[in-house]
């Protein structure tokens, strides 16, 4: 089992074969998908076919059961503010009355093209942590020549979110090893006490970086000068080699967004009026 | 020792982190009042997992830790960190009060003690770990690492419990202050009857101070025992990548002319080199 | 013969935030290919000592500066930015915060790559330090996958495919366990053999140090107070222990046998040697000199 940014996958998965500026291409673009597709059945189709790749990579599906509760919650928020907030428009369709709200349906019908526009882009995030590895994001970001030191300062980030995270869990533990105990309490208080996490958090990274950067220096890379002007030879990327496969997919993935452009604006397919799930519903409406 | 009641009871303990790594296997150990144990082992043997059971941080898998009588997987942490306290390895991890008086009063408030006993709390920790008043209003992060480590120290000390474990007390100190860390330990285990464990890799540490040593690897206990035992045992603490200090080895390699392979200090061993060679 | 790569005359530093010299007046020289072991208690200025000698100090930090400090003949704080870097490596205590890319090998071809060397050399390089300090299977592994130790000896890998020709290591094992200790002494060990640099060791671990050195330095407050070959160096036990610096148990055990007058001034540097010496001593005593 290897841990990417976000799980595990095992050693035999498929996704290793591809290059991580593939990885990275198809997170970039695929996101954008849901923004030109209104229709919420098409987006759902995006994110059925996500998940199906999520499966074929044998990442472990069991870490979707984390986001149940994030998406029912951010459906309901999306829910209530469309429904009761958004403003009025006298073609629209009243439901019914509850209490001193009147639900319209094509407010309902707004916060379900959300919805269903911000899932994907999740599920595709999510996606991508699950089966990409902090040295892959670096080795995309290189191999399309972004500056070093733009991948380099994106590197130390992830490295030090990760020291972060181990030791707020050490810090964690100290406190409650002093007797902190948040049962019982309220939540301004939980809040307020785990504001004082951040200071020895804050602490250690102040003392971490002043050898970090000693370490930079030690290690001859300088951020100005004639030493950064250094021609780097770019050592990893040698272990990636760009295939037919990786071409061939960099290119459909291209030309999917492009179908997708035309499709929208040269023939407003996936628009609200041609939905078929909409034009069902509104049957119902009337 | 052996007809009073435990303070500490390990019952077949097993330990499992949860990306599934087994950390502890059937531990079964006892704690006295008034002991001074040293853990030792190499790094991932489970030294830190067992000490943070004992004290109520981590709940067992399987298996049961009584404290004092409280079965730590039924008891509030709260309860459990009055009886088992655990500085740990880097004072920065826990310090993060304006001063230090805040950080030592840190715990009893907690724990819900009324001002006036967190006052006195305060003072007597402070008194115990040397630590001068004219300290109580700075802030800790820019006080040295001798003093942070001291006041870490008092901040456990101030929720006054039985058992204090103290995670590598002597790691990165230098010869004095790794001296004068074990010998308040020592103090707090003699004259106070602090019940004091330490987990470290420093040998010579172990054999001056500690009277009881667990040798842990791979998740199990090893070896339990007698200091001067333990050292005996070179194949055991190889298991666990381990080497009795110098002069027990210079002792053990010279066996054959006298010496006991038990030997722990330097003292030990020039008093068995005037017997050997029969001088008063 | 061997000449004197390193001068420091009259040097003092004091760091801006402090009241107090935290260097005095340091002199000192050091020949090319030596193995150098620096003592002393904490706070007696090894650390801004080691900086000094890589423009760490002044470079990264404020102070006040006095006297000078040569390398190679040219100050330290005349070389370009990244000159200095390709003669002087340093290697610093803290396994985890000078890991400072994603996997082992990113991190031991970085220093490789600043230095502007091409891919074969890499490659070459690279082959070389993984075997020499045995990293071969943790090459892919990120940071997070490895021990403390791991990251230690990945540390002093990445400095030595820089190939400087004077390493510098601040504490390098102070928080390792004993294992990871022994592997990184291993390796000095193996590098003193191969005699390709100059190796400057501060440490608390005597016993793993004291076979290595050629020479010895004390520094007590700032000072240097002591410094001589390792063996002269030690049959000063009563001023060492006077500055807070513990001899390892063998090396007290057996002074106090030259104290009472059964063994010579020469103390045995090794466990070896030690054995040795008391196997003789005893016997010469027991069986009287004429065995």
């Amino acid at each position: 089992m290897n841990k990417t940014m976000l799980g595990y996958i095992p050693n035999e998965s498929p996704i290793y074969v591809i290059h991580p500026f593939v990885k990275l291409f198809f997170l970039l673009v695929v996101s954008l998908f849901p923004m030109f597709i209104a229709a919420p059945e098409w987006n759902l189709l995006l994110m059925i076919s996500i998940f199906l790749l999520m499966w074929w990579s044998r990442v472990d599906m069991k870490i979707l059961r984390i986001y149940v509760p994030v998406a029912i919650s951010m459906g309901s928020i999306i829910f209530i503010s469309y429904v009761i907030f958004s403003g009025n428009h006298p073609e629209y369709h009243l439901l019914f009355k509850f209490l001193a709200f009147k639900i319209y349906w094509e407010r309902i019908r707004d916060a379900i093209v959300v919805y269903f526009r911000i899932l994907p882009m999740i599920i595709t995030m999510v996606f991508f942590l699950s089966t990409t590895r902090e040295r892959d994001v670096i080795v995309a970001m290189r191999s399309i020549k972004a500056p070093f030191v733009v991948t380099y300062v994106f590197a130390m980030a992830l490295r030090s979110a990760g020291m972060v995270l181990e030791d707020f869990q050490i810090v964690r533990q100290a406190e409650q090893a002093r007797g902190f105990d948040t049962k019982g309490k309220s939540i301004p208080y939980k809040i307020r006490k785990y504001v004082m996490y951040m200071i020895p958090l804050f602490a250690l990274s102040l003392r971490r970086s002043e050898e970090f950067t000693n370490a930079l220096v030690a290690r001859g890379y300088a951020f100005t000068g004639p030493a950064s002007k250094v021609k780097r030879a770019d050592y990893i990327l040698t272990h990636y080699t760009f295939k037919k496969l990786d071409i061939l997919l960099t290119i459909i993935i291209g030309a999917l967004f492009v179908a997708i452009l035309i499709i929208r604006y040269g023939f407003g397919y996936f628009g609200l009026n041609t939905s078929i799930l909409t034009i069902w519903a509104s049957k119902f409406i009337g | 020792m052996n007809d009073q009641k435990p303070f500490i009871t390990v019952d077949h303990l097993w330990y499992t982190y949860t990306d599934g790594t087994l950390a502890l296997s059937d531990i079964n150990m006892k704690i006295f009042d008034g002991e001074f144990l040293a853990f030792i082992g190499q790094n991932g043997s489970g030294k830190t997992t067992l000490s943070k059971c004992l004290n109520g941080l981590f709940k067992p898998t399987q298996g049961d830790v009584i404290v004092d009588g409280l079965n730590s997987k039924n008891t509030p942490i709260v309860q459990m960190v009055r009886r088992v306290g655990y500085v740990f390895q880097n004072p920065d991890h826990q310090l993060f009060n304006n001063n230090c008086w805040d950080e030592i009063a840190y715990g009893p408030r907690n724990i819900q003690l009324p001002e006036n006993e967190v006052k006195e709390r305060v003072e007597e920790a402070a008194k115990v770990v040397g630590l001068d008043e004219s300290y109580f209003s700075e802030h800790p992060f820019f006080l040295s690492k001798g003093l942070r480590q001291r006041v870490a120290i008092a901040s456990i000390l101030a929720l006054r419990p039985k058992v204090i474990i103290v995670d590598e007390p002597t790691t990165g100190q230098d010869a004095r202050q790794s001296i004068e860390i074990m010998e308040f330990l020592k103090r707090l285990n003699e004259e106070l009857g602090h019940t004091i464990v330490i987990i470290t890799h420093d040998m010579p540490i172990v054999a001056k101070y500690a009277r009881r040593v667990v040798v842990m690897g791979k998740g199990k206990i090893l070896a339990d025992g007698n200091t001067r035992d333990v050292f005996r045992m070179s194949d055991i603490l190889s298991q666990t990548f381990l080497e009795p200090p110098q002069i027990t080895q210079l002792a053990q390699r010279c066996a054959s002319l006298g010496f006991s392979p038990s030997t722990l200090t330097v003292e030990e061993m020039l008093e068995q080199f005037y017997q050997i060679i029969g001088v008063n | 013969m061997s000449n004197v790569i390193i001068q420091i005359k009259n040097y003092s530093w004091q760091y801006m935030n402090s009241s107090d010299l935290a260097l005095r007046n340091i002199n000192l020289e050091i020949e090319e290919g030596k193995f150098i072991g620096i003592i002393g208690p904490n706070g007696s200025g090894k650390t801004t000592l080691a900086y000094s000698l890589d423009a760490l100090i002044p470079g990264q930090y404020n102070g006040i500066k006095q006297g000078e400090v040569f390398v190679y003949g040219k100050e330290v704080e005349k070389y370009a930015k990244g000159e200095l870097q390709k003669s002087v490596g340093v290697v610093f205590s803290d396994p985890e915060s000078q890991f400072t890319a994603m996997t082992v090998e990113d991190e031991l071809v970085f220093g490789m790559e600043n230095l502007g060397l091409s891919i074969p050399e890499i490659k070459e390089r690279l082959e070389w330090v993984t075997d020499l300090v045995d990293l071969e299977p943790l090459m892919l592994k990120p940071p997070y996958e490895i021990s403390g130790g791991q990251k230690q000896r990945v540390a002093l890998a990445a400095v030595l495919a820089m190939m400087p020709k004077v390493m510098v290591l601040d504490e390098p094992t102070s928080m390792l366990d004993p294992i990871s200790r022994k592997r990184v002494f291993e390796v000095l060990a193996q590098l003193k053999k191969e005699k390709r640099n100059t190796i400057i060791v501060i440490e608390h671990s005597l016993e793993n140090l004291i076979p290595l050195a050629d020479r010895m330095i004390l520094l007590s407050n700032g000072e240097l107070i002591l410094e001589d070959e390792t063996q002269q160096f030690f049959q000063n036990i009563p001023l060492l222990l006077e500055k807070s610096v513990y001899p390892p148990g063998v090396l007290l055990f057996f002074y106090r046998l030259f104290e009472a007058g059964y063994a010579n001034s020469v103390l045995p540097l090794t466990l070896e040697a030690a054995e040795n010496n008391l196997i003789k001593i005893i016997n010469e005593k027991i069986n009287g000199v004429n065995r």
